[in-house]
């Protein structure tokens, strides 16, 4: 195990060529890019024996990857924002055919405004395509997860794509140091790719993805639902298992001083640090906060999250995107609908958008307003948590009017 | 286009736009990006534009009458340097900006 | 816990400086750096500034740095440009400049820095590397002012730049160290 530094495109890179993929096919988007040009380093200079294919889309990307996992193989790629969503239509044909590939999201926002900065919202735009989604805190975190990934997906039990998210910038382009196993000791924990399900094969003919009708189309999706629902089960295993191996361990819920909390602030990626951050920082001022941070996001832990939760007075949720038209943010949502029946009075912050820091004292702020929820002295929280003033006039132009 | 019609009104106002908009062009001189800045050796210069033709945002000028045949737009030369790794008699240099000429 | 600031020009080589140096303190002297870019829309020429946490314990903090400790100044032109390197500095901040024009060092030291340490690491860079890249050489400075070791910040560089442009970059980095003076 060796210690080095590396930012988060670079853990993510070196993650997947220890995982060794055969095929790779990846378009450089900001802020994935490097990513991109590193696994073509790897092939190029020989240290990843796999099929470079350069596309000139996502969309290809994807496509490239579904068919190398039909052919056989373990097969990657990545991406971020408008690349993510202009994958869309083929990433449900990955996780309908049950292709086990782990695709690194870079997160980024979607235009328009134009952005190239970080939030979860291209993420979140792909949360119901039948891919799962962890969420990374920092950059071992990310490389951690990448193995984890390999693992749970190729599971026989799960079968699905997976998407290791991580945030755009403040982990992509940060470096940090991390330990990085041997290829001997990721090859023994991820085992060799061997295809569990459909495949492609000259000698032994299947037609796959033939027109469904709907007499079999619902038994389908049932089956991915079931593939989902293990998942949550295999996670939790490889989790255990890569701590009892590697010695660090990342669980799908992590409850941080909970259990007497007055207020727990529930987000997703690297806020969580921050967060944690400052609920050591309150807890040394006597001031009863607490953290739950959630990796897996989809198949959503609702049972854990439940677990986590239930006995917290007051819950704030924070969401790094904005859901448009939405009740709240979709991690909001999801929280909700695992507390149902539950007295958690939940509570919902906006913030972090488009590349705007989450900075120690606006995480204070949630926790104080949340506190104040709980002696009762507040009735209505700050939802927009970082919004400037005077938003809807922030762009005047003159122009001409009709009369 | 000469009997255009009319635009149906010619009042200008100031008013909130939503989503984003820009009118001001704040980085319009790229200029100011320069870091270094290409300097001529015009008595080895030959007078052959390859410097010009390979300028990507085209800001150099070529006048074969004069000695100082060769003009840069200071407004828009980024200081890229391609024009000194083309120059094929490399009497193109590159020097910091804000050095003494 | 040490909180840095880096600020330059795009071109100037900030980013990649704040790397090199996050590499020097976290693998060579056994401490833990995390740096937090801030990105715009890049290109040459604009200000540009990069935020790095070090700390004896793994960091947990993901977010840019507002009230540093110490300020690093790549391109002395900058509140020319509209940017306030002294912005959230506090009385202990000490502040390290790419300049040594006595004027231009005072000008900062009344910013409210409590030391400026100062040297022109962009001629240093030129005698060495032939181009106005100094990010190599204000490490120099970097570790003059005690931030991490010289011999640190010179392996992170030769590790990070190769065997023959790394030995050119350290030795500016070393030259630099060497030259940069107190205020």
């Amino acid at each position: 195990m060796a210690k080095k530094m590396l930012d988060g495109n670079g853990a993510a890179a070196e993650a997947l060529r220890l995982t060794r993929p055969k095929v790779v096919a990846v378009y450089p988007i900001t802020p994935q890019s490097t990513i991109s040009e590193t696994m073509a380093e790897f092939v190029d200079f020989g240290k990843l024996d796999a099929e470079y294919i350069r596309v000139e889309s996502e969309h290809s990307a994807m496509s490239a990857c579904v068919a190398a996992g039909l052919a056989g193989v373990r097969t990657t790629t990545a991406t971020a924002s408008q690349g993510l969503a202009l994958m869309n239509e083929v990433l449900s044909m990955a996780s309908g055919l049950r292709i086990p590939m782990v695709m690194p999201v870079v997160n980024r926002g979607l235009a328009a405004p134009w952005t190239l900065q970080c939030e979860h919202g291209d993420a979140m735009n792909a949360r119901d395509t039948g891919w799962m989604q962890f969420y990374c805190q920092n950059v071992q975190e990310i490389f951690d997860m990448i193995l984890m990934g390999v693992k749970i997906a190729e599971d026989s039990r799960v079968l699905l794509p997976m998407m290791v998210c991580f945030d755009g910038f403040f982990l992509s382009h940060s470096m940090q140091k991390l330990e990085i196993p041997t290829q001997e000791e990721v090859d023994e924990f991820i085992g060799e790719y061997v295809a569990k399900n459909m495949y492609l094969d000259t000698e032994d003919p299947m037609f796959c993805c033939d027109l469904t009708g709907p007499e079999d189309f619902t038994e389908m999706r049932y089956q991915q639902k079931v593939g989902m629902d293990n998942a949550t089960v295999v996670a939790a295993e490889v989790m255990d298992e890569f701590a009892a191996k590697f010695g660090r361990k990342m669980t799908q819920v992590e409850s941080y001083l909970t259990e007497d909390a007055d207020a727990v602030l529930v987000a997703l990626g690297s806020m969580n640090g921050t967060i944690k951050y400052v609920v050591n920082k309150m807890r040394a001022e006597g001031k009863k906060v607490g953290m739950v941070k959630l990796t897996q996001f989809r198949p959503f832990p609702a049972a854990l999250v439940r677990e986590a939760l239930k006995d917290v007075p007051v819950v704030g949720v924070f969401d790094r995107s904005s859901c448009m038209g939405n009740y709240n943010g979709p991690l909001w949502n999801e929280t909700a609908g695992a507390l149902t029946r539950t007295n958690v009075d939940l509570r919902h912050f906006i913030g972090g958008l488009g590349g705007r820091d989450v900075p120690a004292v606006n995480v204070e702020r949630m926790f104080n307003e949340l506190l104040e929820i709980k002696a009762g002295t507040r009735t209505e929280n700050t939802e927009w948590i970082d919004l400037k003033e005077g938003a809807m006039e922030i762009r005047q132009v003159t122009k001409y009017v009709r009369d | 286009m000469q009997n255009q019609q009319e635009k149906p009104t010619k009042k200008l106002q100031k008013c909130s736009v939503l989503g984003p908009v820009a009118a001001i062009f704040a980085s319009a001189n790229t200029g100011s990006w320069r870091l270094e800045r290409p300097e001529v050796d015009f008595d080895q210069c030959i007078k052959c534009g390859t410097c010009a033709r390979y300028c990507p945002p085209d800001i150099i000028t070529i006048d074969k009458t004069k000695k100082e045949c060769v003009s840069f737009d200071w407004n828009y030369c980024k200081g890229c340097g391609i024009c000194a790794n083309e120059c094929p008699k490399k009497c193109i240099k590159m020097v910091p900006e804000g050095s003494e000429a | 816990m040490l909180q840095l600031k880096f600020f330059g020009i795009g071109g100037q080589g900030v980013v990649t400086g704040a790397k090199v140096l996050s590499k020097a303190v976290s693998l060579y002297e056994d401490e833990y750096a995390v740096t937090i870019p801030s990105y715009g829309h890049e290109r040459r020429g604009a200000p540009v500034n990069t935020s790095m946490i070090v700390d004896k314990e793994p960091v947990l903090l993901n977010s840019f740095v507002y009230e540093p400790d110490v300020v690093i100044v790549f391109d002395p032109t900058l509140p020319q440009k509209n940017v306030n390197v002294a912005n959230g500095i506090h009385e202990e901040s000490i502040l390290i400049l790419n300049s040594e024009d006595p004027e231009v060092v005072k000008q900062y030291k009344d910013m409210g820095f409590k030391k400026v340490y100062y040297v022109d690491a962009t001629a240093i860079a030129y005698k060495y590397i032939g181009r106005a890249i100094p990010n190599s050489s204000m490490l120099g400075a970097i570790a003059k002012a005690d931030i991490c070791s010289i011999e640190s910040v010179q392996k992170a560089i030769a590790e990070t730049f190769g065997k023959k442009a790394g030995d050119k970059n350290a030795e500016s980095a070393r030259e630099t160290y060497e030259k940069t003076a107190e205020m």
